[in-house]
C-alpha cells in the first residue's frame, strides 16, 4: 500500500464518521425538539355550545347567573370546570351572554340588584346590566358569548 | 478559521493530547467482534437521551403513570418515536452487554492487566439488568404491574432475611405508589450515576492498559 493511498483511506474513514455521526445525531435532534415544543403549537380545543338551562329563568332586564359544567383538558387529566355566565333579555326574545371574569385582572365579577350593578371586589370596578364599564381600571366590557335558543333552552359558544 | 480556534483551545486546555489518547491510539488487528462495548456505548447515549426526554412528561404516581405513558404514545408528536427508542434500546443494551461479556470471555480479554476492567463490567452488567428491572415497572400497565410483582418476590426467596428484603424492595407489602416512586428514583438517579460512574472508569481503564488482541495459537517453540 503506498502512502498516498493509505492517507485517503483514512481521510474517507473520517468523513464517513462525521457524516454518519451528524446524521444520526439530527436523526435524534429534530425529533427531540418536535417532542419538547409539540404541546406549545396546539391551539386551544374548537369551541362548543355549552348548555345553560331554561330561558323561562332569566328576569326581563335583570341579568341572570347561569352555571355550567364543562369538561377542561389538562394534559393527560380531564378537569370539571364549573363556568358562570350572566344572561340579560330586555324583551324576552334577544339574550346577551356574558362573562362573569373581569376585564381588569380576572376576579369575578357579582351582579348587586340594589344597585343594578355588576362590582369586581378586587379593584371596585363597576360594570353596567349589559356590562360596560362604569367606573374603575377594566380596559373593555364584560366578554360576551354567542348565544342560541333551542326548545327553551339557552346555549352559549364557549370552551 | 477553525484550525485557529482548535489551536487556541489547544494552548489553553490541550484537547489534541486527550483527542489523540482517545481516538488516535494504537490498536491491534481485531475483528468486528471488538466493536460490542463501543455499540452499547452508542446504546447508553441512545437511552439517556431518549430517557432525560420521557421525563418530560411522564409522572410516576399510579394515578398517572399509565395515562402518562398514553399521552406521550399517542398524543406528543414523535412521541411514540422518542418512546419506542427507550423500549427498543433497553433490550438491544442487555443483548449487546452480554454479547460483549461474551467476547470478552472467548478471548481471554479479563486477565491480567485487565482485571479491574472486566470487575467494573460486571457491575455494569448489574447496572444495565437493575434498569431493565426497575424501568420494566413504569408504564405501570397490566404486564408491569405482574411481572414485578413475580419479579421482586424472588427477594423473597432467601430464608429468614428474605421477608424483610422483599418488604425494602416494595416499600410495604405489597406493590404499591411507594414501589413505583422508588422504582423511578432508581431507574432514573440512583442507576444511572453508578452507570456514568463505572462507565468512565471502565472506558479510562480500556484507554490506558489497550485492548487486547485476538488470541492465537502458540506457534511451536
Amino acid at each position: 500500500m503506498s502512502e498516498g493511498t493509505e492517507i485517503s483511506r483514512r481521510k474517507f474513514l473520517s468523513i464517513a464518521t462525521w457524516s454518519i455521526g451528524g446524521f444520526i445525531s439530527l436523526a435524534m435532534a429534530i425529533p427531540a425538539i418536535v417532542y419538547i415544543v409539540g404541546p406549545a403549537l396546539k391551539r386551544s380545543k374548537a369551541q362548543n355550545w355549552i348548555r345553560l338551562g331554561p330561558s323561562s329563568r332569566v328576569e326581563l332586564n335583570t341579568p341572570t347567573l347561569f352555571k355550567a359544567t364543562v369538561q377542561q383538558q389538562s394534559g393527560w387529566i380531564v378537569n370539571e370546570e364549573e363556568l358562570s355566565f350572566y344572561v340579560l333579555t330586555e324583551n324576552g326574545r334577544d339574550y346577551i351572554a356574558m362573562s362573569n371574569i373581569c376585564t381588569h385582572l380576572g376576579c369575578r365579577v357579582r351582579w348587586i340588584d340594589e344597585q343594578g350593578q355588576f362590582f369586581c371586589p378586587c379593584h371596585n370596578a363597576i360594570f353596567d346590566k349589559e356590562g360596560q364599564v362604569v367606573a374603575g381600571p377594566p380596559p373593555r366590557p364584560l366578554d360576551r358569548y354567542e348565544v342560541k335558543l333551542e326548545d327553551g333552552l339557552l346555549y352559549v359558544l364557549g370552551g | 478559521m477553525s484550525a485557529k480556534l482548535g489551536n487556541w483551545l489547544d494552548e489553553r486546555i490541550g484537547w489534541r493530547q486527550a483527542w489523540q489518547a482517545i481516538f488516535l491510539r494504537k490498536i491491534p488487528k481485531v475483528n468486528w467482534l471488538y466493536t460490542l462495548g463501543s455499540a452499547s456505548l452508542f446504546v447508553m447515549v441512545n437511552q439517556i437521551v431518549t430517557g432525560i426526554l420521557l421525563t418530560i412528561y411522564y409522572v410516576p404516581t399510579p394515578d398517572h403513570a399509565f395515562d402518562s405513558v398514553q399521552f406521550i404514545s399517542t398524543q406528543i408528536p414523535a412521541g411514540w418515536l422518542i418512546r419506542g427508542l427507550h423500549h427498543w434500546g433497553a433490550s438491544a443494551m442487555v443483548i449487546l452487554v452480554v454479547l460483549h461479556m461474551v467476547r470478552v470471555i472467548i478471548y481471554g480479554s479479563y486477565k491480567f492487566p485487565r482485571e479491574v476492567t472486566w470487575f467494573t463490567g460486571v457491575i455494569l452488567l448489574l447496572v444495565t439488568i437493575g434498569f431493565g428491572f426497575t424501568g420494566y415497572l413504569l408504564p405501570w400497565d397490566q404486564k408491569a404491574y405482574w411481572a414485578t410483582t413475580v419479579g421482586t418476590s424472588i427477594a423473597g426467596a432467601p430464608p429468614l432475611i428474605g421477608d424483610t428484603i422483599l418488604r425494602i424492595v416494595r416499600g410495604g407489602e405489597e406493590l404499591s405508589a411507594i414501589t413505583l416512586a422508588r422504582f423511578y428514583g432508581v431507574h432514573v438517579w440512583v442507576l444511572p450515576i453508578t452507570l456514568l460512574f463505572l462507565v468512565v472508569v471502565h472506558m479510562y481503564l480500556v484507554i490506558r492498559i489497550g485492548i487486547s488482541a485476538v488470541p492465537r495459537r502458540e506457534e511451536k517453540s
